[in-house]
């Protein structure tokens, strides 16, 4: 400490140590507060039509669109802690022709959503005008769990799912599944728990009922169809 | 003219303290940096507020650094008492070893 440098380095030194010190009990401190999410998933809607994948794809698909509802209670994932919640809702399926044939093998993810915590709002990636709009929903307050209740009724799905082999009509036993990933200002990232651990529970419902993907919408029936599922088949990615 | 003022940045730069000075700004960057961290820790897990804590932290450490980087004068009070001049002659300085005269 004898020069003005070497007690600048030292402070310094000291300074990152402090960081890492509080960095870590912050951390720990998230097991300290309990974790108790809810929902229910419910199937609305599915088709499923055939497309490309791309506009100047040869190969053709099938892909299912699967609308849903989805009724959440994820607030007690949102601490001071939290910068953002990653929530995304999955159909998977078994494979008929496998040895196991209650294993769900086949997973694709339909619908996801960013949500921030206030402290995180400024680093959402939307337009300024909507950016305006949620800092200013939060009113000032550090910690929102009211962002974590999920309230979608007949949810458009965001991404139509098809499989490895471009097929997907017929499959049956097929259900939906709610996950999510909290992403901390410091810490470890966390996922949908698979045991349960100190005050941490697992998801309270979070899957839907089994149901079945329908065949291929006939191309009479798809003239006879109302606007509305028009635009639910041809909106998305694909092109019919 | 040059050379002493060249001295004169050298010494302001290099910023000397005595050695009681040093142990106590080792003592206080420990203590000060701690009692930040500790600070900034409570302030934020109570309030539930994580850009508190941040501010704290940081601010407590600017105030850390700004208390300990320069050479107050506070951290000179115990200057070091060296020998007066005249060193190499035997008997001005009335140091006896073994009886013998020898500084």
């Amino acid at each position: 400490m004898h020069s003005t440098i070497n007690r600048a380095q030292n402070v310094f030194g000291f300074f990152t140590t402090v960081c890492f010190v509080v960095a870590a009990i912050i951390a720990a401190s998230d097991y300290a507060s309990p974790r108790t999410p809810k929902a229910t998933l419910t199937v609305k809607d599915v088709q499923v039509v055939r497309g490309r994948p791309h506009y100047y794809s040869t190969k053709k698909e099938e892909y299912a669109n699967i609308r849903f509802s989805l009724s959440a209670d994820l607030s007690t994932l949102f601490t001071w802690n939290t910068k953002q919640l990653f929530v995304w809702v999955s159909a998977s399926w078994p494979d008929p022709n496998a040895e196991n044939k209650t294993a769900l093998v086949n997973e694709a993810v339909i619908w996801d959503s960013i949500i921030t915590s206030p402290s995180a709002d400024h680093l959402s990636n939307i337009g300024p005008a909507a950016k305006k709009k949620l800092i200013r929903s939060a009113k000032g307050k550090s910690v929102d769990p009211s962002r974590g209740k999920l309230e979608l009724k007949n949810q458009k799905p965001k991404y139509q799912i098809t499989s490895p082999k471009g097929i997907v009509a017929n499959t049956e036993n097929v259900v939906l599944k709610l996950h999510y990933n909290v992403q901390p200002w410091v810490g470890p990232l966390t996922w949908t728990p698979q045991i349960e651990f100190l005050k941490w529970k697992k998801v309270k419902g979070g899957v839907s009922k089994a149901f079945n993907l329908p065949a291929i919408k006939a191309k009479e029936d798809k003239k006879k169809a109302t606007p509305k599922a028009n635009g639910g088949a041809t909106g998305g990615k694909k092109v019919a | 003219m040059a050379d002493q003022l060249l001295e004169y940045v050298r010494e302001a730069a290099e910023g000397q303290i005595d050695f009681e000075g040093q142990r106590l700004a080792e003592f206080l960057a420990t203590v000060l940096l701690s009692v930040v961290g500790a600070v900034s820790f409570l302030y934020g897990y109570f309030l539930q507020d994580i850009k508190l804590a941040l501010f704290i932290g940081l601010g407590g450490t600017a105030l850390t650094l700004l208390l300990i980087v320069p050479p107050w004068p506070f951290f000179n009070r115990h200057p070091v008492k060296w020998l007066s001049e005249g060193g190499d002659r035997a008997g001005t300085h009335g140091i006896t070893v073994d009886g013998k005269v020898v500084g």
